[in-house]
């Protein structure tokens, strides 16, 4: 260290050093310590594309890699005016995810483990990150995708910032990781389940992405019912972006599916009431409505205005 | 009394616009998934006065007004709350390359010289002394 000679320079250094990378970090241990079963030993997509970042702008570059690999066309540039906000010199984590969805993509944010990050890498799929590179008091908020790693050598690889090919070891990884809030998403095609998808998570994914895109909402239903046929809310959804696309017959069939296997299920008769009401068929809708009323729940008045919908109707 | 009453008012005429606008998805009689997901008991309104003050910021913020809908509509339930509560103190990933650039260089100097990592010809790692 004999070029550092101011204090500055001097206190910068021993700062970011301790604070980055002085200590093992505890998830990155438990991972050496006991391998888990079925984790690749190294991975890296060399394939994922590299947007160098400009000024401020590790979101949208970020992000664009993880769109382009998942088959979209998109640039920094072009996601610029969709992530980016001037008055933050940044992009916020829920908009990073609700322009995947603008993408007709399912963004999925992964659960806070280093474990399920490595994993989906050994997947294929490339994982955007947040990550705090400096401390708690003097947050240093930076986009990174991570392609990469090498139990071995304990190391990540990213792209990062100017960098095309960053290894950094993993225990100053999971350090900046973890000041970030652990906060990792995948940018997947509907028709591809994330490899640590669990039911409740993917189908919130899903439902998030229904609202804006039901095409590729309705193609998320049908992945998380073929590995999950028992969900409700899944179901439901199937039903709710069939109805977004006007294909009633459609979302009563995928209704009429939630009510058998989920009899107490008040939400697929209410909409199966309506749907039905639609479609004409006022006595089996009236019937779907009673049964959500005497069901009941939180959203009992909105099943009673369906009922008394039906009953004003000619 | 008057206030609430304008309030109502107020809400009922953003349940209108947004509907005709399209970034409303819950249809009338149809119980939305994210409804389902959650089990909220009827958010709608609520969830639209959130979204108009996210879209309200985000412009004050210098997002182009043509954009800020779409962006807005993007957003799940939960997220547009989220934001309507806390835009301000939310992380914004952003860093000034140059910094990013120090910060690293900085970092993996300091692990190549404790001899984690080897990127720099110049460093004399201290554990690789054997």
């Amino acid at each position: 260290m004999r070029g550092v000679s101011t204090p500055a320079a001097a206190g910068v250094f021993v700062l970011a050093a301790a604070l980055l990378a002085g200590c093992a970090a505890p998830q990155v241990t438990g991972l050496i310590g006991q391998r888990p079963a079925g984790l690749p030993e190294a991975a890296e997509i060399a394939a994922t594309p590299f947007f160098p970042q400009e000024d401020y702008q590790c979101g949208p570059a970020s992000l664009a890699a993880a769109l382009v690999h998942a088959g979209r066309d998109a640039t920094p540039e072009s996601l610029l005016p969709q992530v980016y906000l001037p008055g933050r010199k940044g992009s916020l984590q829920a908009e990073v995810l609700a322009a995947t969805r603008g993408h007709r993509l399912v963004a999925y944010p992964l659960a806070p483990r280093l474990e399920d990050l490595l994993r989906e890498i050994a997947a294929g799929t490339p994982v955007v990150v947040l990550q705090n590179l400096a401390l708690d008091w003097w947050p240093q908020w930076h986009y990174a995708v991570a392609i990469g790693y090498d139990l071995d050598a304990r190391q990540i690889v990213l792209r990062s910032g100017v960098t095309r090919r960053l290894a950094m070891t993993l225990d100053t990884f999971e350090h900046t990781w973890a000041r970030g809030g652990h906060w990792a998403m995948l940018a997947l095609p509907a028709d591809r389940l994330p490899a640590t998808a669990t039911e409740s998570a993917y189908v919130s994914a899903v439902a998030s992405l229904e609202r804006i895109a039901p095409a590729a909402g309705r193609q998320g239903y049908e992945t998380a019912l073929a590995r999950w046929p028992g969900s409700v809310a899944a179901r439901i959804g199937l039903g709710n972006s069939s109805y977004a696309m006007h294909d009633l017959t459609g979302a009563a069939a995928a209704y009429l599916r939630a009510t058998r296997d989920h009899p107490e299920a008040a939400d697929a008769w209410n909409n199966l009431a309506q749907v039905l009401h639609e479609l004409g068929s006022r006595a089996e809708a009236l019937a779907a409505a009673r049964r959500a009323v005497s069901l009941g729940g939180p959203r009992l008045p909105a099943y009673r205005e369906t009922l008394e919908g039906i009953l004003r109707a000619p | 009394m008057k206030l609430c009453h304008f309030r109502r008012a107020v809400a009922c005429l953003l349940v209108l616009c947004l509907s005709a606008t399209g970034t409303f998805p819950a249809f009338a009689g149809i119980v939305g998934t994210e409804a389902v997901i959650t089990g909220v008991e009827r958010g709608q309104i609520v969830n639209v006065l959130q979204r108009s003050e996210v879209q309200t910021r985000l412009q004050a913020m210098g997002v182009d007004p043509a954009q800020v809908q779409a962006r807005v509509a993007a957003l799940s339930d939960e997220e547009a709350a989220q934001l309507a509560a806390r835009l301000d103190q939310l992380p914004a990933g952003g860093s000034d390359f140059l910094t990013v650039a120090l910060i690293v260089f900085l970092v993996l100097l300091f692990t190549d010289i404790m001899g984690y990592t080897k990127i720099f010809p110049f460093t004399r790692p201290a554990a690789t002394t054997k």
